[in-house]
């Protein structure tokens, strides 16, 4: 049997003959609306990037991040280090390109815990109302109501300082918006036909939550996620400044910050090439995000 | 087949439905008509299961309905809705809903089934994976009908369901019906506030007036244009003047 | 005297499969009566009535061989001409009170802004020109009509209220699009006959845009009938059970009828009808 690439013709037909046609058809539309949208791309140029660097760094980084020569600390950006060295005389480009893994996986690890969590909770609160909806929303109400850094700050003085336990704490603040989030989504077609028609089918409350509510609740949630992650990241880099995060000598975007603030006057760059990277990649993530709404949650739904 | 007695259904709080008695014989069409507000989709979703707050009797081939609907109740009793726009998952495609309730019941052999389904309402097998906003509101009207079908129902409770549709789609989506209910020997209690679609599709009709059942007549007293009860009669007269 | 002349209108849009036209060539002439169009879902009724009130955003497109209200060229009328027009010498009623009131401005205060932006009153006059035409619309009690909120009223009401901002400027070409489908069956009636009875006593022009055929039938003088954006019928009235073409035709013998004795319905033949009308399918 010849394995063809699908055609244009055939992933757009009005007619699909196989579910998989469908699902591709739908995905390959959902990818045409998001190609039109240059800022949209723009973003996921820069987060691909992210990807990338942080997936080649040790074929990308010229120096290692770790080592560095006492006697080249503070040099200013050069042919031979693109962002100079900091205090210790270790290449920040290296640094930088080594610390995008560290930002990729604080960021990655919080979507996974918070996003499926605030999903679920209130996915279920919006569907069954009354005062499970109460005692929920009660719940995230106190998890919102706190600070963010503050909590993570609380949580990390109590577990100790250290990435898993930043990442811990950081989810623990980003899970109540998703799940208010989901709930106000939930609400909008909690009383739709088509949820009583699947009552009547006899179908359990469980099947009806995962099959038929939370698929509605994803693009916004997706939506969401992709646009917290630049808080995400100012978060992560805020407990790095404040020395809770990723612990020294671990090249952390925000750590780094933070020790570059004694040499801001003279050394600028030390602080502010982790700083510039910290921007690009919020920015990135902003800019898909926005297009990736614009696709999923255009003003309207489908009627 | 159903056999209520004395049913009064609150909405909030609110007794929407006052004492209400009538039954449906096996096979037959029987109607509830009356104005807004008058409780007659009240009726409906109560003996879906929708509306929980209710008194009284009501049974279903004899058997007595309780609180929360079981797997029995929803093999026998099927409802199609009114709104063709609200009644269909936007996410799932005509193959995911019709398969859905098999999927519920442990009923295999779904692809056959789907297809002779789709036969049966008279839906090119070519929608089969299409999502409910590439169809036409008559399309999806008759998916809904084939999904309430699926289960192979003795009883299909109809809200209002052409009332969302053009005038010439509800020409074709009423002769399925009857088409239907002739092949499968369905029972059907119909709400809806049009009077002539009571005519064509029906063999009794009760007229429902805040709450409190008017009258019970068979639709030729319809047709002649005169009711029992004088409420009944100015409902008949005003659908004909408009 | 005529009103509106409007000689093959046609609306586009463009889509992901080309451009689509929704209109295809519509002509007729308005004088002071009641005009109105009829078509199912598709059929281009309510976008003829917003070509007509220069209300189609881009990037769809209206064009026209003549569109003249009063003498006025309507084809390339800035912005700004359109809104002096609208309101005060055409105006258009929508189908649902809930969506086409604003919900968090009083009643008597949202009729009063169609006053001030084209008059100049004082205020006083204003109230009383406002409750003049709650009046008019039968409205029982409109000093407190005036304070109510939108969502304080029920369907009807909020119809009447939005018909009464529509000719508080005693336009002379009132467009309705499906003014009663979203009302209860048992005030529709009551709403198109405060309608019918404004539009004569003030001898406006009307242009009703319906997908009831009955209701068309019985509140106007002259009927279009359209399909897939053009026009297929055009008849008077009364003289509707006389039309000709097979989609009227169609549609007249599909309807239920209350002393009903076929067994099945006669249905529409699609096929047919578009080839005749030479549409797309």
């Amino acid at each position: 049997m010849i394995l063809s690439l699908p055609s244009r013709d055939w992933l757009l037909s009005d007619d699909p003959e196989t579910r998989m046609q469908a699902r591709l058809g739908q995905a390959y539309r959902l990818a045409r609306a998001l190609m039109r949208n240059p800022l949209a791309m723009f973003g996921l140029a820069i987060i691909l990037s992210l990807l990338v660097v942080a997936a080649l760094a040790p074929w990308l980084a010229p120096y290692s991040p770790l080592d560095g020569n006492l006697q080249n600390r503070l040099r200013p950006p050069s042919s031979a280090h693109w962002m100079g060295t900091d205090e210790l005389g270790r290449d920040i480009l290296s640094r930088v390109i080594f610390g995008a893994r560290i930002t990729l996986f604080i960021v990655v690890l919080v979507a996974i815990i918070s996003a499926p969590l605030g999903l679920l909770i209130g996915a279920v609160s919006g569907y069954f109302g009354g005062w499970i909806d109460r005692i929920l929303m009660g719940l995230t109400d106190i998890f919102l109501s706190m600070p963010r850094l503050i909590l993570a700050l609380a949580f990390v003085a109590a577990l100790g300082p250290g990435i898993e336990n930043a990442v811990i704490a950081i989810a623990i603040t980003a899970w109540p918006v998703y799940a208010r989030i989901a709930r106000a989504e939930t609400l909008t077609f909690r009383n739709a036909e088509f949820i009583a028609a699947v009552q009547m089918q006899g179908a359990s409350h469980t099947r009806i939550i995962t099959r038929h509510v939370i698929p509605l609740c994803l693009s916004s949630t997706i939506v969401r996620v992709t646009l917290d992650m630049a808080g995400i990241i100012l978060t992560a880099a805020g407990l790095g400044f404040l020395g809770l995060g990723a612990q020294p000598p671990l090249p952390e975007w925000g750590a780094m910050i933070s020790r570059g603030r004694a040499f801001i006057l003279d050394q600028w760059w030390v602080a502010t090439m982790p700083g510039f990277a910290i921007v690009i990649v919020s920015l990135g993530f902003c800019l898909f995000g926005d297009g990736l709404r614009d696709v999923l949650d255009p003003k309207g739904k489908s009627k | 087949m159903i056999e209520i007695e004395n049913l009064t259904v609150a909405f909030g709080g609110t007794p929407v439905v006052h004492g209400v008695s009538f039954s449906v014989a096996r096979g037959e069409s029987f109607a509830l008509v009356g104005e807004s507000g008058s409780g007659k989709s009240t009726i409906l979703k109560a003996i879906a299961g929708q509306a929980p707050d209710w008194t009284g009797s009501i049974r279903i081939g004899g058997e007595a309905l309780r609180r929360w609907r079981d797997r029995a109740f929803v093999r026998r009793v099927q409802m199609v809705f009114q709104d063709p726009y609200g009644s269909l998952h936007p996410r799932r495609s005509v193959d995911d809903t019709l398969s859905e309730p098999l999927a519920v019941h442990g009923i295999v052999g779904q692809d056959a089934r789907v297809l002779a389904m789709l036969d049966a309402v008279g839906l090119s097998r070519r929608f089969r994976f299409r999502l409910p906003h590439q169809l036409s509101g008559g399309q999806r009207q008759r998916v809904a009908i084939a999904r309430a079908l699926m289960l192979e129902p003795e009883v299909l409770l109809l809200d209002e369901p052409t009332s969302a549709l053009d005038v010439s789609v509800q020409a074709e989506i009423l002769n399925l019906l009857a088409d239907l209910r002739e092949a499968r020997g369905l029972t059907y209690l119909l709400v809806t506030h049009d009077l002539p679609i009571v005519s064509f599709l029906c063999d009794r009709l009760g007229v429902l007036r805040r709450g409190r059942l008017e009258e019970v007549s068979e639709v030729t007293l319809l047709k002649s244009g005169h009711l029992q009860s004088d409420y009944g009669t100015e409902l008949v007269t005003r659908s004909a003047g408009h | 005297m005529t009103l509106l002349r409007v000689d093959n209108l046609r609306v586009r849009f463009p889509t992901e499969q080309g451009e689509v036209e929704v209109v295809k060539g519509l002509s007729f002439d308005l004088g002071r009566e009641r005009l109105g169009i009829v078509g199912e879902s598709g059929s281009g009724k309510s976008m003829t009535g917003r070509a007509l009130m220069g209300l189609i955003a881009r990037p769809g497109q209206v064009s026209a061989d003549r569109l003249e209200f009063d003498g006025m060229d309507l084809r390339a009328l800035p912005e700004r001409d359109w809104r002096r027009l609208r309101g005060a010498r055409m105006s258009m009623v929508m189908q649902d009170p809930k969506f086409s009131l604003n919900p968090v401005i009083r009643i008597g205060e949202q009729i009063g802004e169609a006053l001030q932006f084209h008059r100049r009153m004082p205020a006083r006059a204003r109230k009383q020109a406002v409750l003049d035409v709650l009046a008019a619309v039968r409205i029982d009690d409109p000093e407190r009509a005036y304070r109510l909120y939108p969502h304080e009223v029920s369907g009807g009401m909020g119809q009447r209220v939005m018909i009464a901002m529509m000719v508080v400027l005693e336009p002379d070409l009132m467009i309705a699009d499906e003014p009663t489908s979203a009302l209860d069956v048992s005030v529709r009636a009551t709403v198109l006959e405060i309608l019918d009875d404004l539009v004569r006593r003030r001898g406006m022009g009307l242009i009703l845009i319906s997908h009831d055929l009955d209701m068309v039938a019985r509140w106007c003088d002259r009927i279009l009938v359209m399909y897939a954006g053009k026009v297929v019928e055009e008849c008077a009235a009364g003289r509707l059970h006389e039309a000709t073409h097979p989609y009227t035709r169609g549609l007249l013998a599909s309807v239920p009828q209350l002393s009903e004795t076929r067994r099945r319905l006669p249905v529409l033949d699609r096929a047919a009808i578009g080839a005749k009308v030479g549409a797309r399918t």
